[in-house]
């Protein structure tokens, strides 16, 4: 486990500059917010679980959340297709903030292509702390 | 910054311009209202679930679902709207959810004030009066790579066709919604006693937006936003989009303001069913009705139970009821307090 600015950050899973974390198992691929992701989200109070099914493109907004009246969009890390949501969040969305990196997480995807993750942050990138330190300033304004 | 002041526009044109201008890369500020009434719900809503159809096709009232948060809302000329459209790399954008909601609705709060109405932004995203009461709805959306914020100046406010635009329960249900409306949401006529003009609202509203925005260049809307509109008006008025299937709720509960809700909940206990509607704010419990099939001897006792429960914090429901049967002269046959309190706090 990395430790960002306080935040966790596991050392298995990839890392995308808007806080979505995936791992990898096979060609599935899981995703979810970050720690970090769900503190500057706030209290979760709805997730749109996508459908079963769905192909979708990599940096496609394909999932939504609510936290404040505020729509946010989740992007996919990979293109692919959903092979199941998290259906449990339409009911308990408040997993997303109190267990982001477990019980928390968002969709699998069956990813077409694999190395579209060579590009994303690993946990001990200095590039990730980077970023997550100049957005933590960013969130302090 | 564009200004894009429409004034007024058609109903439905009035939600397609600000979901239009992010997907052809228009910032800007709109400032309109629509030249008729409408229901609007929020994203992540069930329609069937949040709006009685019935009343609104009798009463010949459209329903639009919005790409922004919140809930279910009764829109209509009395309610002059501003629709913020940022790209997210424009410094006011930065920040997280709570800065930006302030940096743009202390504006709004001190064009109340411009008005006579002393006026606060209260974090997250709500302009209230000093007293309290909400004075105007904002929401937010992420759309492609922008951030709309919508939100508007409550010139007036039809209460009662809001209460009924809302699919209640029943009709106590509904007179708690309206009572608690028109005690924590208030209006510009409500408080200074009377609607001003169109521009003796908007322009302190420009001149406050400026203070944020630098000077707003006054502007028409580009003939692509109007392109764009007619591609999304087919999607926004489709059966599909409208009914999309939401989550189901749980517990009727309606969001009158921040930290005010109106709550009905069901439980069945081994001896009937039990029944509690009642005002939750700031976690406590106000105006309860304990209604439902039970046996209660006395029968009045249920009326000092409601009046026990007045104020009552959610957390101290446990001690409250345990307290009550012991004190008073109260029977109800297979319900017991802990029944009470599965009702009331789920």
């Amino acid at each position: 486990m990395t430790t960002i600015e306080t935040f966790e950050y596991p050392d298995a899973l990839f890392y995308t500059k808007d806080h979505v974390w995936a791992s990898v198992d096979g060609n599935v691929v899981t995703i979810g917010l970050t720690q970090f992701g769900q503190t500057i989200a706030g209290d979760i109070l709805y997730v749109e679980a996508p459908n079963t099914g769905r192909e979708i493109t990599k940096d496609e907004a394909f999932m939504s959340m609510e936290s404040g009246k505020w729509v946010g969009r989740v992007k996919s890390p990979v293109s692919g297709k959903i092979l199941e949501s998290n259906t449990e969040l339409e009911w308990e969305s408040n997993l997303v903030n109190e267990d982001p990196y477990g019980k928390g997480w968002l969709t699998k995807i069956e990813a077409t292509n694999l190395q579209e993750l060579d590009n994303l942050f690993r946990a001990n990138s200095p590039d990730l702390a980077n970023l997550v330190a100049e957005e933590k300033k960013k969130y302090k304004k | 910054m564009q200004l894009f002041h429409l004034k007024f526009v058609d109903w439905l044109e009035s939600q397609l311009i600000y979901h239009a201008q992010p997907r052809v890369d228009v910032e800007g500020i709109n400032i309109l209202a629509p030249n008729s009434p409408y229901v609007c719900i929020g994203y992540h809503q069930n329609l069937e679930q949040e709006v009685d159809l019935e009343y609104c096709k009798i009463n010949n009232i459209p329903v639009f679902r919005r790409e922004v948060g919140g809930g279910a809302v009764f829109l209509d000329g009395n309610q002059i709207f501003f629709q913020i459209t940022l790209h997210k790399s424009n410094p006011l954008a930065q920040g997280d959810k709570s800065g930006l909601y302030q940096r743009l609705l202390e504006p709004v709060a001190r064009t109340y004030e411009d008005l006579g109405i002393p006026a606060k932004y209260r974090p997250v995203n709500d302009v209230v009066t000093a007293e309290g009461r909400k004075i105007s709805g904002t929401g937010v959306a992420e759309i492609g790579d922008y951030i709309v914020l919508v939100g508007n100046l409550i010139a007036d406010f039809d209460y009662q066709t809001m209460t009924h635009v809302l699919r209640v329960p029943d009709e106590k249900y509904r007179d708690k919604v309206f009572k608690s409306m028109t005690e924590n949401l208030t209006t510009i006529k409500r408080e200074i006693g009377f609607v001003p003009s169109w521009d003796e609202m908007t322009k302190p509203l420009i001149q406050n937006f400026e203070t944020v925005f630098g000077k707003l260049e006054s502007a028409k809307l580009p003939q692509k936003v109007y392109d764009q509109m007619a591609i999304l008006k087919l999607k926004f008025e489709s059966k599909d989009w409208l009914f999309m299937k939401r989550k189901t709720k749980a517990e009727e509960n309606t969001k009158i303001a921040t930290g005010v809700n109106i709550v009905q909940r069901i439980f069945k206990a081994p001896g009937g069913l039990l029944k509690a509607t009642y005002e939750l704010k700031e976690n406590k419990i106000y105006k309860a009705a304990l209604t439902g099939d039970f046996f209660c001897y006395p029968r009045e006792a249920i009326l000092r139970l409601e009046s026990a429960l007045e104020g009552a914090d959610l957390s101290m429901l446990d001690k409250l009821m345990t307290n009550f049967y012991k004190n008073n002269e109260i029977e109800t046959p297979g319900v017991v307090p802990s029944d009470w309190v599965k009702v009331l706090s789920g």
